[in-house]
């Protein structure tokens, strides 16, 4: 057994010894590029992008502290939702406090002008005035006297279904459906 | 009671005398994300005279030349007119409101009043902090939240319109009942303030004076005894002070003449921190974002309302605070994306493993 062995070894040596005299290493080589060169690499440069992007996920380390903060966040997102929620349910149910606002927004336009026009020898100026005092009662007089009259009409027309009706058919002749009584 | 008439002709001197021209005034604090405020002051006044109308002097808040100035007036259905100065102007932050504060001139300059402002980053939103303060006048009074309990502190803070709508509303019988219970209390809170704000200024007067055996410490111990004496001569009140009967019960005959000007001093002193000449007015609040906190009312306008009466800053500061929020978009986009890719990662990692 044991000399078999011996005659193995030897015959090993002498094989390791002996190796092949390579006569165009050169074609070689250059066989060698040929095939690299044919290989397809398309999906090679797309595992490599994975790789790169989600190497991470082999080292456990990196992996455990990824997911930590991940967690973490989700956790904080909850937190600060759940408190903000809270907090504007609260203030939903308050009451409203129906106090009017210090503002003329509700105010009779026409009367306000009128006002301003009844003020106006305070408010500006005699000599940017142009009109007389007296034109200036009779103005407001009429204005005054057109707003009773409309009143009135808006009244009456109000009180009666069928003249209101027909008024109503008139003004769409017409093409005034702008005015709505 | 005692106390609501001594208030009450106060007050008439004062709506006689001094106040008859101040106008009904509303503050309005716009808020920006950046810091800066919009305030807008609308004041209604039934004067006609214009000299007399609007003038800064009667002015509860700062107004000076520098703001925009929009006049108008208002006609009701009887005829009367109402005249209405809007002003505003754009504070680029609140150290140029407290400034304004500092140099007031108008009715209520005597108070110390200043507002703050706070931004703080909270990743996924931006939080906002508006309030404005107003210090309490008495150094030894009592909080008021020590004397109602949360459903009158509620009434007691609520604005004049909500108390009027709720008396008049379908539980008026609770509401009556809920406003009779707070003036009982609030009388109770304003004795104990009157005793316990004389017996410091007291103190303080005749502290360090030879052979002094009346100490703070001896005078608050009998704070409750005092102020049941008051209770029980409400109606001499005036009279057992002046005779100095009053006086000899709280300290004892021999110090009662001995500390007699100094009790009269203390209690003049006590006399003008309570009865204060305060002009009353509005305060409303609009914050930047979604609105997540605050103390105040909200009014029809969805606008924060709070009325600004001398007895809410008497024993305590009062504050005006209002918080809001605004998304960080960038932050929550960045958020989800990143626990996506994690996500993302762990589940490769798991089929892998398969």
């Amino acid at each position: 057994m044991a000399q078999e062995n011996e005659k193995l070894d030897k015959v090993l040596n002498l094989l390791r010894k002996s190796s092949p005299l390579l006569d165009s290493s050169e074609d070689i080589e250059k066989e060698v590029i040929k095939r690299i060169k044919n290989i397809d690499y398309s999906g090679t440069v797309l595992a490599e992008a994975f790789d790169f992007m989600f190497g991470w996920i082999y080292i456990g380390w990196v992996r455990r502290c990824l997911v930590v903060a991940s967690v973490a966040l989700v956790l904080l997102f909850a937190y600060q939702q759940a408190i903000i929620l809270r907090r504007i349910d609260y203030l939903s149910r308050q009451t409203v406090v129906s106090e009017k606002e210090n503002t003329n927004t509700h105010a009779d336009e026409m009367a306000k002008m009128l006002v301003v026009l009844r003020n106006a020898g305070r408010r500006f100026p005699s000599n940017s005035i142009t009109i007389s005092e007296k034109q200036m009662k009779e103005l407001l007089e009429s204005v005054n006297e057109l707003q009773l009259k409309y009143k009135d009409l808006e009244n009456l027309i109000e009180s009666d279904p069928e003249l209101k009706k027909m008024i109503q058919k008139k003004l769409m002749e017409n093409n005034r459906t702008k005015i709505n009584l | 009671m005692k106390r609501n008439s001594i208030k009450l002709v106060i007050s008439l001197v004062l709506i006689l005398f001094g106040s008859c021209n101040d106008p009904e005034t509303v503050v309005t604090n716009f808020v920006h994300a950046d810091g800066s405020v919009t305030r807008r002051i609308e004041m209604k006044s039934h004067e006609g005279d214009i000299n007399k109308r609007f003038k800064i002097s009667e002015i509860q808040v700062p107004l000076d030349g520098n703001w925009i100035i929009r006049d108008s007036c208002e006609v009701d259905k009887k005829g009367d007119t109402t005249w209405v100065r809007r002003a505003e102007k754009i504070f680029r932050n609140i150290g140029e409101i407290n400034l304004a504060y500092k140099s007031d001139s108008g009715s209520n300059k005597g108070f110390s009043r200043y507002t703050g402002f706070t931004r703080k980053f909270r990743w996924f939103n931006t939080e906002f902090r508006f309030f404005e303060r107003i210090d309490k006048k008495l150094t030894f009074g009592y909080p008021v939240k020590d004397f109602l309990n949360s459903e009158e502190l509620h009434y007691f803070y609520s604005p004049e319109k909500l108390k009027e709508e709720k008396e008049n509303g379908p539980d008026s019988l609770k509401f009556k009942a809920l406003s009779d219970s707070v003036k009982h209390k609030t009388d109770k809170w304003t004795e104990k303030n009157l005793v316990s704000e004389w017996i410091g200024e007291f103190s303080k007067l005749t502290a360090g004076k030879a052979g002094n055996k009346v100490t703070f410490q001896s005078l608050k111990s009998r704070e409750n005894e005092f102020v049941r004496i008051i209770e029980k001569n409400e109606k001499q009140l005036d009279s057992l002070w002046k005779t100095g009967t009053l006086l000899k019960e709280f300290l004892g005959e021999e110090n009662a003449l001995k500390y007699k000007s100094e009790a009269d001093s203390a209690l003049s002193i006590v006399t003008a921190n309570l009865f204060v000449n305060f002009n009353d007015f509005s305060m409303r609040i609009a914050m930047p974002g979604k609105l997540i906190g605050t103390n105040g009312f909200i009014d029809s306008s969805h606008i924060l309302l709070w009325p600004v009466k001398s007895d809410y800053f008497m024993a305590e500061p009062y504050e005006m605070w209002a918080q809001s929020k605004i998304p960080n978009t960038w932050a929550w986009i960045i958020s989800g994306l990143f626990v996506m890719f994690v996500l993302t990662g762990v589940i490769i990692k798991i089929v892998k493993k398969d």
